[in-house]
């Protein structure tokens, strides 16, 4: 692995890859040598990411379907047809493609609150130094290391309806007489929101939990001189200092929570009840069931079109600021 | 009684605070590790302990057959390496290119690194659905000049599955070089290191604890990734997070070998986290703070 490291390290900054990247000649050379160390990162996201937008971009203006998925250069130019058919809401597809994403933005919300929320209370009790914190604190995150494909299946299994422990648990305390339907109709949200939470909440917490324990302890000194009670501190001393790491928690939270796609999919499979068909979901089945990719990509557009938006609106209002100070 | 008598005393508050804490903390701590637990318990039950009848807690019939019969209902053991080898390697390229790339945003303000900086997070927002077809096609692009498959053999997805993780890494390894002072290789430097070997000896031991943070978040990036995985990993590359799905048959699911294999799968990675606890979290709760 060292020797891996020295090697790529040499390849990189020897054979001067970097210099082929736009206006290389005029930086000095210690901000080269800054290119040749992210070369390779940036060309990965260059062939993995960026082209591959491009291109879909392109395919969504394209009549790409089953008959030119070998050759889909020569499929037909639509122009922005598929825009208009696939967010039309007055047909099928239109309505399921608007109902999917208020779904999205409805899971994505929901697992934001319910991360914060569980998060920000863990990473306040940890942060009571206790004895054995450092031993509750590594069980806390177990949930977000175990791996996901194998604990949403355990979800599921908890979710049944007949044999759950969920549903035997609720009966048994008397919250309900009959068991639900978690994982069928509009519950299937709940169960798939409560799952998403158990599985992200220990990342909202240990970031949290770091800010936390970077707050210096003379301002709660300071707000104690003032009269500040234990609400008062939590209110005019750790939120406001928590607000730079907590902004990045919750844009990143609602991102990867729109874009994901392993819970959906592990936990309902390839035909969801519709309350949990979300975007992605929605789109995976459109596109590879009916081969209509030149749709799919139309629709993936979109998607991508409304979490950059909310990243842009959130990013200005609520990151920028500190970023840029931080930057300077 | 007058609002006085009602009030309690300071002490009393506290101790009611804390107990009230513990008794949170407590309750967190339960919701956290049932479900872990009860993965392990129902491995060791019967089909009917688990679908029939009345869920218990503790009763079981210790019933390992089910950790016999999962290796010959599903190919389990092809599915455990191959997300096993798919993950370890994605997880050292990324970490080499993202400690090259991490270092340099770090130390260096080039122009430009805003724009750098915003594509990193900017990665972040493209919905894999979007690019999974492109990508698809621009393999069997590749395949068709440059004559190397891609599509379902290690190397394409991890080559897939590094570059989905890399800009993250650069991210939160960054922050963790931020913590590092830059008059220590300054140091080095002055005592003749190169930078490479300053970057080397001085900033990655420093670091281990970010780095090791970092190595867990890229594999299980790649661990549980589906969405590729299902397209472009399938043959004699299918991973764990495609292959377990096959437990459940169209008229059975068979839970209790599902949850027999989960264990299997849990259980390393658990242990790995616990061995090395201490500078995982070290490095999970100091350096990622920063943005």
């Amino acid at each position: 692995m060292a020797s891996a490291f020295t090697r790529l390290h040499e390849r990189v900054t020897d054979g001067g890859l970097g210099q082929y990247l736009p206006l290389y000649g005029r930086l000095d050379e210690k901000h080269q040598y800054a290119y040749k160390l992210l070369f390779p990162a940036l060309a990965m996201m260059f062939v993995v990411h960026f082209i591959p937008v491009v291109w879909g971009a392109t395919i969504s203006v394209m009549g790409v379907n089953s008959n030119y998925i070998a050759d889909w250069t020569s499929a037909p130019f639509v122009g922005l047809e598929h825009y208009a058919f696939v967010m039309d809401p007055t047909t099928t597809i239109g309505s399921r493609y608007w109902y999917s994403i208020s779904r999205t933005v409805l899971w994505s919300v929901g697992v934001l609150v319910g991360t914060y929320v569980l998060g920000l209370t863990a990473a306040l009790l940890l942060n009571q130094e206790f004895k054995g914190s450092f031993f509750v604190r590594t069980l806390l995150l177990l949930p977000w290391i175990a791996p996901a494909i194998v604990t949403l299946n355990v979800w599921r299994m908890m979710f049944l309806s007949e044999s759950g422990i969920i549903n035997h648990a609720l009966m048994s305390i008397g919250l309900i007489d009959e068991p639900m339907f978690w994982l069928l109709g509009d519950q299937a949200l709940w169960s798939m929101t409560i799952a998403h939470v158990w599985l992200q909440f220990p990342w909202v917490m240990i970031m949290l939990y770091a800010g936390l324990q970077s707050i210096p302890q003379q301002l709660y000194e300071a707000a104690a001189i003032d009269g500040a009670g234990r609400w008062g501190k939590f209110r005019y001393v750790t939120l406001p200092q928590l607000k730079p790491v907590s902004g990045v928690v919750v844009l990143l939270m609602l991102l990867w929570t729109m874009i994901d796609f392993t819970t959906p999919y592990v936990m309902f499979g390839g035909s969801p009840p519709s309350s949990v068909e979300v975007t992605m979901v929605y789109i995976y089945n459109f596109s590879f069931r009916a081969f209509a990719f030149g749709r799919g990509a139309a629709m993936s557009v979109g998607l991508f079109v409304v979490a950059m938006v909310l990243a842009t609106i959130y990013y200005r209002r609520f990151i920028r600021s500190d970023f840029e100070e931080e930057t300077q | 009684m007058t609002p006085d008598e009602w009030a309690l005393s300071e002490a009393t508050k506290d101790r009611l605070f804390a107990l009230a804490s513990k008794g949170l903390l407590l309750t967190i701590l339960i919701w956290a590790l049932f479900p872990i637990y009860w993965m392990v318990f129902n491995s060791f039950r019967t089909r009917f302990e688990i679908v029939g009848g009345d869920p218990s807690f503790t009763e079981t019939s210790f019933h390992y057959q089910n950790y016999i019969d999962m290796w010959s209902r599903v190919d389990l053991i092809e599915y455990f390496m191959n997300s096993l080898i798919i993950a370890s390697v994605t997880t050292a390229i990324a970490l080499c290119i993202a400690c090259l790339g991490g270092y340099a945003f770090s130390r260096y303000r080039f122009p430009g690194r805003r724009y750098v900086g915003a594509s990193l997070i900017g990665t972040q927002l493209i919905p894999g659905i979007l690019i999974l077809l492109p990508m698809f096609m621009l393999f069997r692009t590749f395949h068709d000049t440059v004559g190397v498959q891609l599509i379902n053999t290690y190397q394409g997805i991890i080559f897939v599955y590094t570059t989905f993780a890399v800009p993250f890494a650069i991210w939160m390894l960054r922050g963790f070089f931020d913590t590092i002072p830059a008059s220590l290789e300054e140091a080095a430097r002055v005592d003749g290191c190169t930078r490479f070997q300053a970057l080397v000896r001085i900033v990655l031991p420093l670091a281990a604890p970010g780095i090791a943070a970092t190595g867990m978040f890229v594999f299980l990036v790649a661990f549980n990734e589906v969405l590729f995985a299902s397209v472009m990993a399938r043959g004699d590359v299918t991973p764990l997070s495609i292959g377990i799905q096959q437990f459940m048959e169209r008229d059975q699911n068979y839970w209790g070998e599902m949850m027999a294999a989960s264990t299997v799968a849990t259980v390393p990675i658990l242990l790995l986290f616990v061995l090395f606890q201490k500078p995982i979290v070290k490095g999970l709760t100091e350096g990622g703070v920063k943005q």
